[in-house]
């Protein structure tokens, strides 16, 4: 299925949320819009990303601003129970009952998520399972099973009741290639119909699933678009030499042994073709934190 | 004349929140095995083994008579009780659940119907193991384990509401133990300890009640999930921000 991003309706708009911790604004203003498909959420630690998808996930309240998700708003308890019935978490660091097997922990979350049939609920945990490709362990206690299987675990909770709006937090963090490819599929598969909001630190998790990114510093938006109008804010401002460039924002030596230098490129350099990357590294910088459309 | 939007908004509300209550009964039976299988059963355990051993330290032939000893024992018994109660709140898949459309609250209610009766079990036998000439005035006793067992649920509740910290029973225990060794510093005129003997030992009844009924509010209070971050903020533990 491809998605539109400018034809498609917005199923989550936010605006102004902040939040704060003491005397650090983990969000400072946020703003953004989602539709469905997968939009992929980049940013340095600290940038305020788990505070974002915890707020967006009702996990916790924001000091100000608001938003809707698939028309529920959250600030009413009768909201935030009709949005929580439509959504799926896997959090950055999700927590289980060691004693309980696969199957056991992902048919308490089901039951949490209000699947009150016995029969259909198992038949639904069975089915979650299998698209995580854990059937063959399910019968496994928790404590047993590697943090990669917790992993999938926990995104089976998530899943289960094929939610409308799907928040992972770094989800393919502590996987092996073979698994983050896996994660990529499932995650692809789930944004087709549903609005996922996936945070990362990989860029190429983004410019591989995602139609739309946001770039978070600070706790700000500093980028809003799809992938290719970030790369092509990099358009002319990534360049190769024999010597670190001085005036670079950035710059890293290559398996080449030349230096890949990302700012304004000296009169004469040689050019290159920019990456996701490149554009995420520019977003980050003060100067190019404008937000397009 | 009333706004059509409002009013759809409305109606929608009611729906929910009756969809919300049939669900909660429905909910209840599917829930009692794994709540109950969440529950710290080795803290538990091993706190309330404890109490009985010490009110069974009672019948030993060589333990003072009278009801002061019996009293102090019966504290003790009641501090190793709630202790155990400190790490009820505990739950390892708070991250994991915090979501989900049947919230907290009520799972910390299904917890706590449950521990509840087997703690006023354990706390009866306690009471029947000490024997009769030892054993203190029973009303006011059992009011110092309740409101002991109420200060610990509330520190959970309190650490549980300001934190997303997922196993706060440590913490828990520790304030709790604090706030023992702060009532034995503390003089028994103005104090929670007063024996029968002492000429004060109504006045240290009405302060029990007082900690009781204070603790109990802090509970009903908190244990609600907020809709906005109120007066008293939570504060961030998650690796990320």
């Amino acid at each position: 299925m491809t998605i539109d991003p400018l034809t498609e309706p917005s199923t989550l708009r936010a605006d102004g949320l902040a939040l704060r911790f003491g005397g650090t604004r983990a969000l400072d203003g946020v703003s953004l819009r989602l539709t469905r498909g997968v939009t992929g959420l980049l940013g340095p630690n600290g940038a305020g990303k788990t505070t974002l998808l915890r707020v967006l996930a009702t996990a916790v309240p924001a000091d100000d601003g608001r938003f809707t998700a698939l028309g529920h708003d959250p600030r009413t308890a009768a909201g935030r129970l009709a949005l929580r019935r439509e959504l799926g978490y896997l959090p950055q660091t999700p927590g289980f009952h060691p004693d309980f097997t696969a199957f056991e922990f992902v048919d308490y979350v089901a039951i949490l998520k209000e699947l009150t049939d016995r029969g259909a609920r198992h038949r639904e945990v069975r089915r979650v399972l299998d698209a995580v490709d854990l059937s063959d362990v399910r019968g496994k206690r928790l404590k047993r099973l590697s943090g990669g299987m917790r992993q999938r675990v926990a995104l089976a909770a998530a899943l289960v009741g094929d939610p409308g709006f799907l928040v992972l937090d770094e989800p393919t963090v502590g996987l092996d290639p073979e698994q983050r490819m896996r994660f990529r599929d499932l995650i692809a598969q789930a944004g087709e119909g549903r609005t996922v909001l996936l945070s990362t630190h990989q860029t190429e998790d983004v410019a591989m699933l995602c139609h739309r990114v946001v770039v978070l510093a600070g706790g700000r938006v500093r980028f809003e678009g799809t992938p290719a109008e970030l790369t092509a804010r990099a358009a002319g401002r990534v360049w190769s030499s024999a010597e670190r460039a001085p005036g670079a924002l950035a710059g890293w030596r290559t398996g080449m042994g030349t230096f890949r230098n990302i700012g304004a490129p000296p009169a004469g350099a040689d050019l290159l073709e920019p990456t996701l990357e490149d554009g995420y590294l520019l977003a980050l910088d003060g100067e190019s934190a404008e937000v397009t459309a | 004349m009333r706004d059509d939007g409002v009013e759809a908004k409305e109606m929608e509300a009611a729906q929910v929140t009756a969809d919300a209550r049939r669900d909660t009964a429905t909910l209840l039976r599917p829930l009692l095995v794994p709540v109950w299988r969440t529950l710290p059963r080795r803290a538990l355990t091993i706190a309330g083994a404890v109490g009985l051993l010490l009110a069974a330290s009672t019948r030993l032939p060589d333990h003072a008579p009278g009801a002061g000893p019996g009293l102090f024992v019966l504290r003790l018994t009641a501090l190793s009780g709630a202790l155990g109660l400190a790490f009820l709140l505990d739950d390892p898949a708070r991250n994991t659940s915090a979501t989900t459309p049947v919230a907290r609250p009520l799972r910390t209610v299904l917890r706590l119907a449950m521990a509840l009766p087997l703690t006023a079990l354990w706390w009866t036998t306690a009471l029947l193991l000490v024997p009769s000439p030892t054993r203190p005035p029973l009303l006011p006793v059992t009011l110092q384990a309740a409101a002991t067992t109420a200060a610990a649920l509330a520190l959970a509740t309190v650490a549980v509401r300001f934190t997303d910290s997922p196993e706060v029973g440590r913490s828990t225990a520790i304030c709790l133990l604090t706030g023992a060794a702060v009532a034995v510093l503390t003089p028994n005129r103005w104090g929670l300890l007063a024996t029968p003997a002492d000429p004060w030992w109504e006045p240290t009844q009405l302060r029990w009640a007082a900690v009781l009924g204070v603790t109990l509010a802090v509970c009903a209070l908190w244990t609600p999930e907020p809709l906005g971050q109120g007066l008293l903020r939570r504060t961030a533990t998650t690796s990320g921000r």
